[in-house]
């Protein structure tokens, strides 16, 4: 009885026009199509590219993008983005790797770090929130900040000789399974169930649709935003602390123009600058969708320069498709 | 139940009232907008709150909902003084609001936006379907069966005017603040609403209402009170005061009484729409225009009035028929183009389409006749601050200048503005959707006279409007349409608000021939 109105519009459509909807509307299926396409493809054109060794590379390298695109998502569907997670990144990753060479124990010297990305990220969330700077320019500023901090401790050197057992969680396997892609998969597996199905997440969702509806609402638009940033912080710390495990160096210029990408592949995972949509799990595929195309074309000999205008169109083609078949449905 | 003896009775008794201000004044930026407002609501009484735009309602209710403080006063909550610091301070306290500008966010599903922030949960993780049990319950008592999953976005916007009421009742408050509850609600579902809220007041809630629309007023609300210019002017049982008597207070004196039809003779057939159909939306439209006379179009929301203006005027495409301008068979292809033959549309949602919210007054007013305004390709601020000026003082609109941002002025003068915008260009034929839409009786009096006085300088004006009495009052000649189609076209002095409401409903039975055109889904 409760189905009255939706259901008279959808029993006359055909089965089959029903699942191509459900298809287009939902991103995940949709990349998931065009992910099992290019690896039908590319195991044609290759096959070097089916092999475990490659895959393994292509998910190991994937690894930090993936971690930060968790928070990027969640911003974006709050209404904002973060464009400090590069530099927040280089900043944890010379950090962990000099309080180490201190003589502080690898927790105590990881544990700071992950604390001083939820600082910036705290940082980040007080401007945008406190002071009402727009989050293209206050995450600029952190961005540029952070970056300096990092070269001006390292004098834009990179940190090398770290203790071997910092080099487990980057190097390591269970299985064959790279520990680090393991760590990666369960973050985003616990992340998407947490967005999709928490309190606190959902309330993301609301400001990021219509923030005063949210406050009028009764939530604390302020403090869910803050929480946010800060923990898009953490992330980007602990994708930087990773690095630094498996490059067994603290880089000040690590994750250089990471944020882009990051923001790229989220919405070609269906997130939008608009905010209020994307799932987390949708962003991550479209990581993996970025990560098969350069991954791709470097097997095909394609050179580096092509492969940024490919992945630019790319970017540019799944939001306009994705605006124009909501504009025919609206 | 065991308030149920509690109604107007426990209002003649006086027992404690569920809040009260005394005295309260509110300044913003040193403007005086509320001085010394004494104001108390009983437990199950409807309290209405009437005044003209910019007499100081919304602040009121903002107060009372945590957006602003009180400068001076104080308000009590069952007795105990308060400051409500926040809306979700207020909804602590048992306070729950219905603002006019919906607060909904569209992509997000009926339910969660009903319990927005407030989901069920065990651990923080939400009960899906507890939620939405809760939802179709809640909604149950407006005898709304949708399917609460839906996202908002896909609801018309009396439904989602429901939705709204519907979150505001969840947050199981004492007290109910309504800001305009009714502007998007068909009859129907106004008497719904009616029915719920004297629901609540048996339980002992008791209801602010805020509204424009004196026979709802006169309807449900048990006491009602004037403000005028921030002051209290005065609060009256219901059953001792009539509609001309309030009216009276609201604007000091004065009444505007209904403004004088012109039958002036009119003049040469301006716009001519011949068998206008669309696929899915229209059929068969056939009506003319002319120079002078006010066509008032009578529908309700999803009769496609909208379509077919906005057909007109080059903002909807693929339609068969023919639409005649001054003689001459036309055909827009943007809304550019329709105003490159003189047609000016003024849309029905102020904020979203018809205004720039955040910019000037000037900048607004200027904004479709920058043309007139150029010099060498160099807009002269000057003389659009000269016409703004003009326009402010034609309306009488209420604001600090031309430099004003728009936002902050009331809807009335908000749409005073609008319509000032297009009228800046002296169109032949303005056509113009909900021209006093959530504006109040000062406001609208003038709008018609001026609509009126540009008719009698000889443009075609037609007016979209789901206010019947509106229609009446203003129009020479009204079009009835009902799911797209017409179901009559009567001379403004036979018709009468019932007739038009009836054949608006579809119920009346015409000597039109229409084909049947494809129905949609009732969602549209």
């Amino acid at each position: 009885m409760s189905m009255a109105i939706n259901g008279d519009q959808v029993v006359k459509k055909k089965p089959m026009q029903r699942f191509l909807r459900a298809f287009i509307d939902i991103r995940e299926l949709t990349l998931l199509f065009m992910i099992a396409i290019i690896i039908i493809v590319m195991a044609n054109l290759n096959p070097y590219f089916l092999s475990f060794s490659n895959f393994r590379a292509l998910s190991v390298g994937m690894a930090p993008t993936a971690i930060i695109v968790i928070g990027m998502a969640i911003l974006l569907a709050s209404g904002g983005f973060d464009l400090s997670v590069g530099s927040v990144m280089a900043l944890s990753s010379t950090v962990v790797a000099m309080m180490m060479l201190a003589g502080f124990s690898i927790p105590v010297s990881v544990a700071c770090s992950l604390v001083l990305g939820a600082a910036v990220g705290f940082s980040n969330g007080m401007l945008i929130t406190g002071l009402g700077i727009n989050p293209l320019i206050a995450t600029l500023g952190t961005m540029s900040i952070a970056r300096g901090i990092a070269l001006v401790l390292t004098e834009g050197f990179s940190l090398s000789s770290l203790p071997k057992e910092f080099g487990w969680i980057g190097k390591a396997s269970i299985g064959g399974f790279p520990v680090l892609v393991l760590l990666t998969l369960f973050l985003i597996l616990i992340f998407d169930l947490a967005v999709r199905h928490t309190r606190f997440f959902r309330q993301v969702y609301f400001i990021g649709a219509n923030e005063k509806a949210a406050m009028l609402s009764g939530i604390h638009v302020g403090r869910v935003r803050i929480i946010a940033y800060a923990i898009t912080g953490v992330l980007a710390a602990l994708a930087g602390v990773l690095l630094a495990s498996r490059l067994m160096s603290g880089t000040p210029t690590a994750g250089n123009g990471i944020e882009l990408q990051v923001l790229a592949a989220a919405v070609i995972g269906g997130a939008s600058l608009r905010g209020g949509e994307g799932t987390i799990l949708g962003a991550f595929l479209g990581v993996v969708f970025v990560a098969l195309i350069n991954n791709s074309m470097t097997m095909l000999a394609v050179s580096i320069y092509w492969q940024m205008i490919v992945i630019g169109a790319v970017l540019v083609c799944a939001v306009a498709l994705d605006m124009l078949i909501r504009g025919r449905r609206g | 139940m065991k308030h149920e003896s509690i109604g107007e009775a426990g209002v003649e008794r006086g027992q404690r009232p569920l809040f009260t201000l005394s005295g309260v004044k509110k300044t913003f930026d040193s403007n005086l907008v509320l001085d010394g407002i004494d104001f108390e609501l009983q437990p199950g009484e409807i309290h209405a709150l009437v005044g003209e735009n910019g007499a100081g309602k919304s602040t009121c209710l903002g107060l009372l909902y945590g957006l602003h403080q009180p400068t001076d006063g104080t308000l009590q909550r069952n007795g105990h003084t308060v400051r409500i610091e926040s809306p979700s301070h207020a909804q602590e306290l048992g306070i729950g609001c219905v603002f006019q500008e919906l607060s909904l966010a569209g992509g997000l599903s009926v339910a969660e936006n009903i319990f927005a922030g407030r989901a069920p949960s065990r651990f923080g993780v939400v009960d899906w379907p507890e939620l939405r049990r809760r939802a179709e319950d809640l909604l149950a008592e407006f005898d709304l069966s949708i399917n609460v999953s839906q996202p908002v976005d896909s609801l018309p916007i009396s439904t989602r005017q429901i939705v709204e009421i519907a979150k505001a009742i969840s947050m199981d408050s004492q007290v109910l603040l309504l800001d305009e509850p009714t502007s998007a609600l068909t009859p129907d579902e106004v008497d719904a609403l009616f029915k719920v809220l004297r629901k609540l007041t048996a339980k002992g809630i008791g209801i602010v209402y805020v509204s424009h629309h004196m026979t709802e007023i006169f309807t449900i609300a048990d006491r009602i009170s004037v403000l005028r210019d921030g002051k209290k002017i005065s609060t009256t049982q219901t059953s001792h005061t009539s509609q001309a008597q309030v009216v009276s207070e609201m604007i000091g004196g004065a009444h505007p009484g209904d403004v004088e039809r012109s039958d002036d003779q009119l003049g040469d057939v301006v716009l001519k729409v011949e068998h206008l159909s669309n696929e899915v939306h229209f059929a068969d439209v056939s009506f003319e225009v002319r120079s002078g006379e006010i066509l008032g179009i009578a529908g309700l929301l999803g009769s496609k009035r909208s379509e077919i203006m906005r057909s007109l005027v080059g903002l909807m495409h693929g339609y068969s028929g023919a639409i005649i301008m001054h003689g001459q068979s036309t055909s827009f292809r943007s809304l550019r183009d329709a105003m490159r033959a003189n047609i000016g549309y003024v849309p029905e949602e102020r904020k979203t389409e018809g205004l720039f919210l955040e910019d000037t007054l000037y900048n607004n007013l200027a904004a479709a006749s920058l043309d007139n305004h150029t010099r060498l390709g160099l807009v002269q601020k000057s003389s659009v601050i000269a016409a703004c000026e003009n326009a402010i003082k034609a309306f009488s609109v209420k604001t600090r200048g031309p430099e004003e941002i728009i936002g902050s002025l009331s809807g009335g003068n908000q749409q005073k503005i609008m319509l000032a915008k297009w009228l800046e260009r002296a169109p032949d034929l303005l056509i113009i959707e909900e021209p006093t839409k959530g504006v109040d009786v000062g406001a609208k009096f003038q709008i018609h006279t001026e609509l009126q006085r540009r008719a009698a300088d000889g443009m075609a004006i037609i007016v979209v409007s789901s206010d019947f009495p509106e229609l009446v009052s203003l129009s020479t000649r009204i079009l009835v349409v009902h799911e797209g189609r017409v179901m009559g076209d009567i001379a403004a002095h036979d018709a009468t608000e019932d007739s038009l409401l009836q054949m608006a409903a579809g119920i009346s039975n015409t000597s039109r021939q229409t084909t049947e055109i494809p129905r949609e889904g009732k969602a549209q």
